[in-house]
């Protein structure tokens, strides 16, 4: 599996509100995101962290600015980036394991897979992968045959994780995809996507807003913060360079750490561009 | 017990009675008054008694419509020639014809729904024109219907696309519409492309509620019919209503009309159970 780096350059974003002209959510956010990087993007709620992924995913286009992945810049997501949201990550209609081989399917045989004489040689060979992605991500070859809903939550982020990893995109994008689970169940996924990361070597920006979760995971953190000298409720990004934290590290390291983000995510005055913080490097 | 408590639950006895309950009200009373009416006035016509419908029903079920030649010998035929020839088997299948190709008719309807979902440049030719149209009643058109496209099978089938299909349109467009983005999102970034996400994400999430629109919106679509069929029609179970009534044979309507009922109801189970067989993730969901 191969990674790809990103590049933010400069990207304003504005967004129109009814009867009061334009908003900016996110203020001059210059980035730059290494090849195999393991990058947190945190900061409170509505500083823009999604809109910064949906950015990157070529969901949005910037008002200002330019995104770049591994060089090129994007008008729709693509295979380029996996994606894993909070929510609506599984297709309801398709079983688990139809749920992984979709995108296998999808890619070699366009959007009418039925017509192709060869369809039923390769659908053995894509299921038996998927089977492998989702042992591997922890599940058994039973839950295959069942239903999004008859899954627990971390096992159908298990399931999306796997979707995704198949496809084996050079950049893997998660939008607060463990905040929806229990405590204990969110450990082990943040165990098995470390794990899985240091194996496939793939670009991970992690959207959370748990911080403990962002210090542990990353190799860097990037706090959203408001950017008090600009626009009310505008983001800037600080970019925080942590030491290689893991989840079995020093207690007390980690909640300096986890002080020195939140403190990061408060409001300040001062720049609309990205700094990096030197403390840790 | 009580009516008026959220949390009071009638128990299974007690549910299956008061389901019960106002069918056999509504039984007891007709034919209470029925008897009643027939005690003063042996000729009634207007409450026709069980005897007499079920005669008549008889009858409809195995004798020729009294506009229709009849054969020499057709007593003595086998009885599935003699319910084929019947007024009552003619009637539904004229009405079962023009009821199955309006429900075909249905289809065109989900596609273009779904593409004004989906396809921006689309949703902005179409949406703004058929909310305007969704607004039209339908009858209030029968005349210009009739005017531009005759009396005949075309002007019946008009007044149901007319009447059904905006109402179809919209409702896949919001059902489209109310699929989360992270699907679509997700989907590409799988590699699927515009006709892939459109036929095999969202297209497969919304129909077993399309079908479930569909069996909610089999009323209007016979309501239509009924309409277009009393106008203007030679055959089929509503002109049979419509002529009746000149004669006040209530003895064959109101069988007729319990009849329509039983074959939308079944039309209705049978939708529902081809649904819950077809989208087993719908009903557990």
């Amino acid at each position: 599996m191969g990674s790809a780096s990103i590049q933010i350059h400069d990207v304003h974003v504005d967004y129109p509100v009814e009867g009061r002209g334009m908003r900016r959510i996110l203020s001059g956010i210059d980035l730059k995101i290494e090849k195999g990087e393991f990058v947190s993007i945190v900061g409170q709620t509505g500083c823009g962290k999604s809109t910064l992924l949906r950015l990157i995913l070529g969901e949005e286009t910037p008002t200002r600015g330019r995104v770049l992945v591994d060089g090129w810049e994007r008008h729709q997501p693509d295979l380029t980036c996996g994606y894993v949201p909070q929510r609506y990550s599984l297709f309801p209609d398709k079983t688990v394991l139809d749920n992984v081989t979709f995108g296998l399917e999808v890619t070699e045989f366009g959007p009418f897979s039925l017509l192709h004489s060869a369809r039923r040689k390769r659908m053995r060979q894509f299921r038996e992968e998927a089977l492998r992605y989702l042992r591997h991500t922890g599940l058994q070859e039973a839950d295959a045959r069942k239903y999004p809903h008859q899954l627990s939550g971390g096992m159908q982020q298990r399931v999306a994780i796997a979707q995704a990893l198949i496809m084996k995109p050079p950049v893997l994008l998660m939008d607060e995809a463990f905040s929806a689970l229990d405590p204990g169940t969110r450990a082990g996924m943040q165990r098995l996507i470390k794990e899985l990361w240091r194996e496939s070597g793939t670009t991970i920006v992690f959207v959370t807003h748990h911080t403990r979760e962002a210090v542990c995971l990353a190799t860097r953190i990037v706090a959203l913060a408001e950017d008090s000298a600009g626009e009310l409720g505008s983001s800037v990004a600080l970019d925080l360079s942590v030491p290689h934290l893991d989840f079995d590290s020093d207690e007390e390291a980690i909640r300096c750490l986890i002080r020195e983000v939140e403190s990061a995510t408060l409001p300040r005055a001062g720049s609309a561009r990205a700094r990096t913080t030197p403390a840790y490097n | 017990m009580s009516f008026f408590h959220i949390h009071s639950h009638p128990g299974r006895a007690a549910g299956l009675i008061l389901s019960w309950f106002l069918f056999a009200a509504g039984i007891v009373c007709y034919f209470y008054v029925a008897q009643a009416r027939h005690r003063d006035n042996p000729d009634d016509r207007v409450m026709p008694t069980v005897t007499q419908m079920v005669r008549a029903f008889q009858d409809a079920g195995l004798k020729p419509a009294e506009d229709q030649e009849v054969q020499e010998g057709a007593e003595s035929q086998p009885l599935i020639t003699r319910i084929r020839a019947s007024m009552l088997w003619k009637d539904t299948m004229a009405t079962t014809r023009r009821f199955l190709i309006s429900i075909a008719l249905l289809f065109p309807a989900v596609v273009l729904g779904l593409h004004m979902a989906m396809f921006p440049y689309i949703g902005a030719l179409f949406l703004r024109f058929f909310q305007f149209f969704d607004k039209i009643v339908a009858l209030s058109l029968l005349p210009i219907i009739f005017i531009a496209f005759g009396i005949d099978e075309l002007s019946k089938i008009m007044l149901i696309v007319i009447g059904v299909t905006p109402t179809i349109i919209l409702d896949t467009f919001n059902l489209s519409k109310g699929v989360p983005r992270e699907q679509i999102v997700k989907a590409f970034t799988l590699g699927a492309g515009d006709f892939a996400i459109t036929y095999r994400i969202i297209f497969k999430q919304i129909l077993p509620r399309i079908l479930n629109s569909i069996r909610l919106n089999l009323k209007a679509i016979m309501l239509f019919l009924f309409a277009g069929e009393m106008i203007a029609s030679n055959d089929g179970l509503a002109y049979r209503i419509a002529l009746l009534r000149r004669h006040m044979g209530m003895d064959t309507i109101i069988p007729y009309v319990l009849w329509v009922a039983l074959l939308l109801f079944l039309v209705d189970l049978g939708m529902n159970t081809l649904n819950r067989k077809l989208h087993p993730w719908f009903q557990e969901t």
